[in-house]
């Protein structure tokens, strides 16, 4: 029998190392969060009065749109390689591979953070508190759930660049709300930091078992 | 006493039928070529018999198992070669396999005697994307061999596998029933006791060794 856990571990590992050895993802990631930090300080007038209500704005833009990419590059890569159905041909839990699958797209968006959060400080002179980390942190545990469930979705559909954000925005409006309002607050915005966070802990919840319980049905069909 | 038993396996893409009302029983431990001209079907229902698809209707029960409830502990049981290898490139083949071994739930001792069967033990360190058509043919079937299965369905495995591939498949399907989807009649001829021949979806007839339907 396999086991679960050593089953995600697998994936996530051989995901990241993958990922060490092409440097498809995390440069180019890296590279656009920070031609959008640069273009959006040329594009506002950032001064030390506006940069805490601005700044926000611009982390989780930048944040979603890499996170699309990350999370669509998880399945993506298994599509071309014809090597999706050799993993649902294993015994393994699809909910194990998939669980593996969102580890590593999660760690590789933590790896474009690592990059996004200084940046951001820099340009907009923003504060780079624990708080502001662990908003953004927990923001990114329930979209990887969510982009990872979707990106599985459309792996096998022609239109799924086109259908991987329609499908997945929506679903993230919640964790931008509120991870942006946790931010907000944590950069000197007026605002409940706590209730912000323990919604965004709630919503990590819901979507975490929602998404799955639906990726048995998803990978497995 | 039948390993496979098929009744009535029919298969649509849209409004193209794949396989039509295809009925087949095999055997343990023999060896059934499917025979037939490119888009004829046999694809199709090697991936329905290796429990990759669903047929549209019909029913298939594989080792007294209903194949289409039953699918994840049947692939326990089932090794599949699929058309294309679905490895991965910048893995190394020792890496690809022992990936698999974790997802098999086998001893990663396997991935070693599995390279070893298929003649890639000197390869085992270099990437799969970096070896050769027939290698990674070869490091396909050796993956779909690690869990020792009782069933071994193989989608052209002959492809670009060179002069000793005949040899390496005889080696590989030893004690095993299998289902061989080729266009090498020379080569199901020698692999395999009976044949299947399918044409536009529908089976045309079945031979045994030597009686190939043409």
């Amino acid at each position: 029998m396999t086991n679960s856990f050593a089953v995600a571990v697998a994936v996530a590992r051989k995901d990241l190392i993958a990922e060490w050895r092409t440097r498809e993802l995390v440069p180019a990631l890296a590279q656009f969060v920070i031609l959008a930090l640069v273009i959006a300080n040329f594009g506002f007038q950032i001064d030390s009065r506006n940069a805490p209500s601005i700044a926000p704005g611009v982390l989780w833009l930048a944040l979603v749109f890499a996170g699309l990419v990350a999370f669509g590059r998880a399945f993506a890569a298994e599509r071309e390689q014809a090597s999706l159905e050799a993993l649902m041909m294993t015994p393994a839990s699809p909910v194990a591979i998939f669980a593996g699958k969102a580890l590593a797209a999660t760690l590789l968006l933590i790896g474009c953070e690592a990059v996004l959060l200084p940046a951001l400080a820099l340009f907009f002179g923003t504060p780079l508190s624990v708080q502001v980390v662990a908003a953004v942190l927990l923001a990114t545990i329930g979209m990887a759930a969510l982009g990872c469930l979707f990106a599985a979705m459309v792996a096998r559909v022609r239109a799924r660049e086109l259908l991987l954000p329609l499908l997945t925005l929506p679903l993230w409006i919640p964790f931008i709300v509120a991870g942006g309002q946790a931010v907000q607050v944590a950069m000197g915005a007026t605002g409940n930091y706590d209730q912000a966070m323990a919604l965004l802990v709630d919503f990590d919840i819901l979507f975490v078992v929602l998404t799955s319980l639906a990726a048995r049905f998803v990978l497995d069909e | 006493m039948s390993i496979i038993v098929a009744n009535g396996l029919t298969h649509w893409f849209g409004k193209e039928v794949a396989l039509e009302s295809v009925d087949l029983a095999i055997d343990a431990g023999e060896h059934m070529a499917v025979l037939g001209e490119n888009g004829s079907g046999k694809t199709t229902l090697l991936r329905i018999l290796a429990t990759a698809a669903r047929p549209t209707s019909g029913r298939l029960e594989i080792m007294g198992l209903d194949a289409l409830r039953e699918r994840r502990r049947l692939r326990q049981r089932i090794g599949y070669v699929a058309h294309a290898p679905g490895l991965y490139p910048a893995l190394s083949a020792a890496e690809n396999l022992e990936f698999f071994c974790t997802l098999q739930g086998v001893s990663r001792t396997r991935a070693v005697e599995a390279l070893a069967l298929v003649g890639l033990a000197p390869v085992a360190s270099r990437p799969a994307g970096l070896l050769s058509r027939g290698m990674q043919q070869r490091l396909a079937i050796a993956r779909a061999i690690l869990h020792d299965p009782k069933l071994l369905v193989l989608d052209e495995p002959d492809a670009s596998l060179g002069s000793d591939g005949a040899e390496l498949l005889a080696a590989v399907m030893l004690d095993r029933t299998v289902v061989l989807a080729t266009h090498d009649h020379a080569l199901a001829n020698r692999l395999c006791q009976r044949t299947l021949t399918l044409r536009h979806g529908r089976s045309v007839g079945t031979a045994t060794r030597l009686h190939v339907v043409r």
